[in-house]
């Protein structure tokens, strides 16, 4: 009925409209009708939305710019909106039709969607493009929800979550997520917890998916007890019932404790009367354990209990419930729950236990769960869990306590920190703060190579000494004490001979080690093993003799070079002190450096360094070229 | 009473007063209830609590009463000192036992004692006396009272009158059983209040006994350590029953207690520190177990065995020998154990306590026994 006039109406209307242009006052009656009856017109449309929808807001609106609309003109096409809304609901219902289905056309099959749908899809589309002001969609939803029975509300609700991802982009999930919540609080609000569960868990499923996991408008930041939670239970014994009712009053006087945890703490008597009534009710449960039979036999409800909110308190169902390990489950975890939260450390020093306390915390809740693994069915598998539960509830308290901190690390907050280390990186010239500490100690203490306590390197004469007493064969050394053996001398000593008498290291690749030791040091008949050549080994004893009249001068030169080589100076380590004197003296044995190489990569690199800044010690105002050693190699 | 009069004014310091209140102090740490039992009622939920002590009473305590007065001194003061609503001098020296004949109307109620008398009384006159409370004790006379034959010796000797450590009832014939320290049991006729019959053979005194009335039997346990199975009808030892031998113990120990269950099938025995378990039906020992301490009583409780001796716990045992729970209960070293079936367990024993378990068990209350002290 409602289809076949409107294409009629819509012409009689335009006329009136064009005619009525001129004031286009905005919220008339009668300016709202024709809003309604474009869109009316527009929902029978079979194309998709994107071909005519801006066409007939700006037919309906006609909009001062041309594809946003501003404030006002936003209001009177939601008020619009909402009436052909209402309007099409009450023709549902009057139909008697689903209202998410009716307008179906059954002939047109591409248009199998019914008219309501087709409103929103093109309200979506509007409002995604950003064509309409984006709260406008939720409005409309909730609006919907409100009208329709629980049954239809599947219907639109299976709508929404259809729609999820277009909702939740970040414009629209802006504009709407109030009025989301909203709509599915409502929602959730009438619907039964015992009835509808599938369908509140839609919705809750829902929630959790459209809002981001830091979203905090449903976390209680400060911890705050539900107190309205309270159980009620009889205070007067009733007639004729034989229950002991003093148990009954003791084990739900707990409840209280249970239902507001910081009250029981503060005061020292209420807790003195807690932990009592708590004896009795474990005493009475250990008094009473439950067999498997009981666990077998209530199985069953147990299926239907997993949705059970609050057990009932009468007397009379005392005896049952305390036969339940369900019910005695219920308790124990409660009490776990209790003492979680006593033993975790409070926001100010006064909620913190004292010892006393925390001993009896500590005694209750060993008693508890072993209680809890003697309850059956499965009960050591069913405390495991709950201890994992608990533990894990433990990183959300401290969560809470530290402000609710987001989980999302945004991407930029690593960029910035590599930004921040690569301008940091040149200030610690060898890598990091101590190192270059150490280094700088030299600068701080330009008198410390004077000193006499300055430790030098040992000359290579002294240094082979123990093991050229070694090699005499007559002192009959055994191999693991030989010094030969000793890797560390070894190494040690090669680097001394690199520096110091670069002729008798290059006897290494010929001899080994044994060939490195002067042969001032070797007795006769060891030292022709090595050396064949007695002329050599007199040029080598000169050599000799001028490092060490060279080893004690250049320290004069470089002491008096420090000041000036500020940067330059701090690259040098104690052991190359000597070594670049004794190549500045002989430069031909650069060469030889070259070659030695191979073993003692090291050596070369930094020679190089030192070279470079030997050249340019005096000009160096070029702080650059020193500060990065690794970049010259 | 005189001793908190008293305060710091000795001007009128009643010397006697004083040596009495000391006295009866002493008197009622050291009373010990020998025998618990539920009174019959029309509900069938224990309403009244009668309890047998070592000073002869025979004092009913109201269960009501003393869970309200319980709930008020829970947090205080460890014993409530109950009253009790009627009470009996039933023997001189200690009374051992008690039991209840017939319900209703028409129960009677049975003691014996040290004194080797068995009395009975009219319940409904013990519970409706219209003597007050604080007077009350030899103002009823008994409508039954039994005494033990004395054993004639030579030259006519009169040995001394055996006492009467364990009564049991048979209604089905009428007839009161009981264990006599001369290592005889006894059957007495309740309408003639004659002598029906005596079962002799035990070698030693008699702990107790139990009446299964199924196959008119009665089993009774002596010090000889060993249980037997009599037949009611002439008087003969069935069965000999050795829980000793069947387990190997170091120490020789006696029967001390004895329960059959409501079927009748089962037999419980308590010997020094083990309980035995015995199919009356095979006549098999079904199982053993040892414990801490020297059971002194035991009782089928449900499906449970409840046991108690001389240590302050009851302990529940399932019918196949599973130690199911201990629960700690008032008395040091309990005497008595006594099940109602609604699951209320009253336990009696030293101190004067008797221990009230609910059937959560949780504890109902505890007291102890005034007995016959008259100046509460």
């Amino acid at each position: 009925m409602a289809e076949a006039t409107p294409g009629l109406r819509i012409v009689l209307h335009q006329h009136t409209k064009e005619r009525a242009r001129p004031p286009t006052p905005v919220s008339s009656h009668a300016d709202r009708d024709r809003v309604v009856e474009v869109f009316r017109n527009a929902l029978s449309r079979p194309e998709s939305p994107e071909n005519f929808a801006l066409q007939a807001v700006q037919e309906a609106i006609k909009p001062q710019k041309q594809t946003v609309l501003v404030l006002d003109e936003n209001q009177s096409l939601e008020n619009a909106l909402r009436t052909l809304l209402q309007e099409l609901v009450s023709a549902a219902v009057q139909t008697g039709e689903r209202i998410m289905q009716y307008g179906q056309s059954i002939d047109n099959e591409n248009n199998a969607v019914g008219q309501i749908p087709r409103l929103l899809d093109i309200i979506l589309y509007l409002c995604e493009r950003g064509h309409v002001e984006g709260g406008m969609v939720f409005q409309l939803l909730e609006d919907l929800t409100e009208m329709s029975t629980v049954k239809d509300c599947k219907e639109v609700f299976a709508y929404i979550e259809r729609k999820q991802d277009i909702l939740g982009k970040q414009e629209l999930f802006g504009r709407g997520k109030l009025v989301m919540l909203r709509t599915c609080n409502q929602l959730l609000r009438r619907l039964s917890k015992a009835n509808d569960v599938v369908f509140c868990g839609r919705i809750l499923m829902f929630l959790a998916h459209f809002f981001p996991l830091t979203e905090r408008s449903a976390v209680n930041m400060k911890g705050v007890f539900n107190t309205s939670n309270q159980t009620k239970y009889e205070k007067d014994a009733p007639e004729g019932v034989s229950v002991d009712f003093n148990f009954y009053k003791t084990f739900w006087s707990l409840q209280e404790h249970f239902c507001n945890p910081a009250s029981s703490t503060l005061a020292p008597s209420k807790w003195q009367k807690f932990v009592s009534n708590f004896m009795v009710v474990l005493d009475t449960f250990e008094a009473q354990p439950l067999s498997e039979d009981d666990g077998n036999a209530n199985s069953l409800e147990q299926e239907e209990a997993a949705f059970s909110i609050k057990y009932l308190t009468s007397s009379k169902l005392m005896g049952l419930e305390l036969r339940d390990p369900s019910f005695r489950r219920h308790i124990l975890v409660q009490c776990l729950i209790l003492f979680d939260y006593l033993k975790a450390p409070g926001k100010n020093d006064k909620d913190v236990p004292s010892e006393s306390m925390k001993e009896e915390i500590r005694t209750c809740e060993e008693r508890v769960k072993k209680l809890i693994k003697l309850t059956p069915p499965k009960g050591e598998e069913f405390l495991q869990s709950i201890e994992h539960i608990l533990e894990r509830e433990k990183n959300w308290v401290w969560w809470k306590r530290d402000g609710c901190p987001a989980f999302e690390k945004q991407p930029i907050e690593r960029k910035t920190l590599q930004d921040g280390a690569r301008k940091r990186k040149p200030r610690w010239r060898l890598g990091n703060r101590e190192l270059s500490q150490l280094w700088k100690w030299a600068d701080q203490n330009p008198n410390a190579m004077t000193e006499p306590q300055h430790v030098q390197p040992p000359s290579v004469m002294e240094y082979w000494k123990p093991l050229a007493e070694d090699m005499d064969e007559s002192a009959g050394i055994e191999p693991e004490y030989h010094h030969k053996n000793n890797r560390v001398y070894c190494w040690k000593g090669l680097r001394f001979s690199a520096r110091q008498d670069l002729e008798g290291f290059s006897r290494f690749i010929d001899h080994g080690v044994e060939g490195v030791v002067p042969p001032e040091l070797l007795p006769p008949e060891v030292r022709s093993k090595f050396h064949a050549k007695p002329s050599e080994r007199n040029k080598r004893a000169k050599k000799e003799e001028e490092q060490k009249n060279a080893s004690t001068q250049p320290e004069d030169t470089q002491v008096s070079s420090t000041p000036v080589e500020t940067d330059g100076d701090g690259n040098r380590g104690d052991l190359e002190d000597t070594a670049p004197e004794s190549q500045k003296q002989s430069p031909e044995m650069v060469q030889e450096a070259g070659q030695s190489e191979v073993e003692v990569g090291e050596v070369e690199a930094k020679d190089d360094v030192e070279m470079k800044g030997e050249d340019a010690a005096l000009p160096v105002g070029d702080p650059e070229v020193e500060s990065d050693p690794a970049s010259k190699i | 009473m005189a001793t908190r009069d008293v305060g710091g004014d000795a001007r009128e310091w009643d010397e006697d007063a004083y040596r009495r209140t000391i006295l009866r102090c002493r008197e009622r740490g050291a009373r010990t209830v020998f025998r618990t039992a539920f009174a019959p009622s029309e509900s069938h939920k224990p309403e009244i609590v009668v309890a047998a002590s070592s000073d002869g009473s025979i004092a009913c305590y109201s269960l009501a009463s003393c869970i309200s007065s319980a709930a008020q001194v829970r947090n205080g003061v460890d014993g409530l000192l109950a009253k009790p609503i009627a009470v009996i001098e039933g023997h001189k020296g200690p009374a051992y036992d008690l039991k209840f004949y017939g319900d209703g109307k028409e129960a009677l109620l049975f003691s014996c004692g040290d004194d080797g008398r068995i009395r009975g009384w009219k319940w409904l006159d013990v519970l409706n006396s219209e003597v007050p409370v604080a007077i009350q004790g030899s103002h009823l006379d008994p409508i039954l009272d039994l005494v033990n034959p004395q054993h004639e010796g030579p030259w006519g000797a009169q040995s001394p009158v055996p006492e009467n450590n364990a009564i049991a009832i048979s209604k089905q014939d009428g007839s009161i059983f009981s264990a006599a320290g001369d290592a005889c049991a006894y059957c007495w006729d309740v309408e003639t209040g004659k002598r029906k019959m005596v079962f002799k053979g035990h070698s030693d005194y008699l702990h107790c006994v139990v009446a299964r009335e199924s196959s008119n039997q009665i089993i009774t346990g002596s010090e000889d350590g060993s249980a037997r199975i009599w037949d009611c009808r002439n008087g003969l030892c069935t069965q000999v029953i050795y829980p000793e031998k069947s387990h190997k113990l170091k120490e020789t120990s006696w029967v001390s207690c004895l329960a059959i269950d409501t079927s009748e099938s089962w037999l419980v025995c308590g010997t020094g520190r083990n309980l035995s378990v015995w199919s009356l039906l095979s006549c098999e020992c079904i199982f053993n177990i040892d414990s801490h301490a020297p059971f002194q009583d035991v009782s089928f409780g449900g499906n449970q065995i409840l046991a108690v001796g001389s240590e302050p716990i009851l302990r529940c045992y399932s019918i196949n020998g599973k130690s199911l729970s201990k629960i700690q209960c008032a008395p040091q070293s309990a005497f008595s154990v006594s099940f109602h079936s609604s699951g209320v367990i009253a336990i009696g024993g030293y101190g004067g306590f008797v221990d009230v378990l609910s059937e959560f068990g949780s504890h109902l209350c505890v007291f102890s026994c005034g007995g016959l002290d008259r100046d509460l």
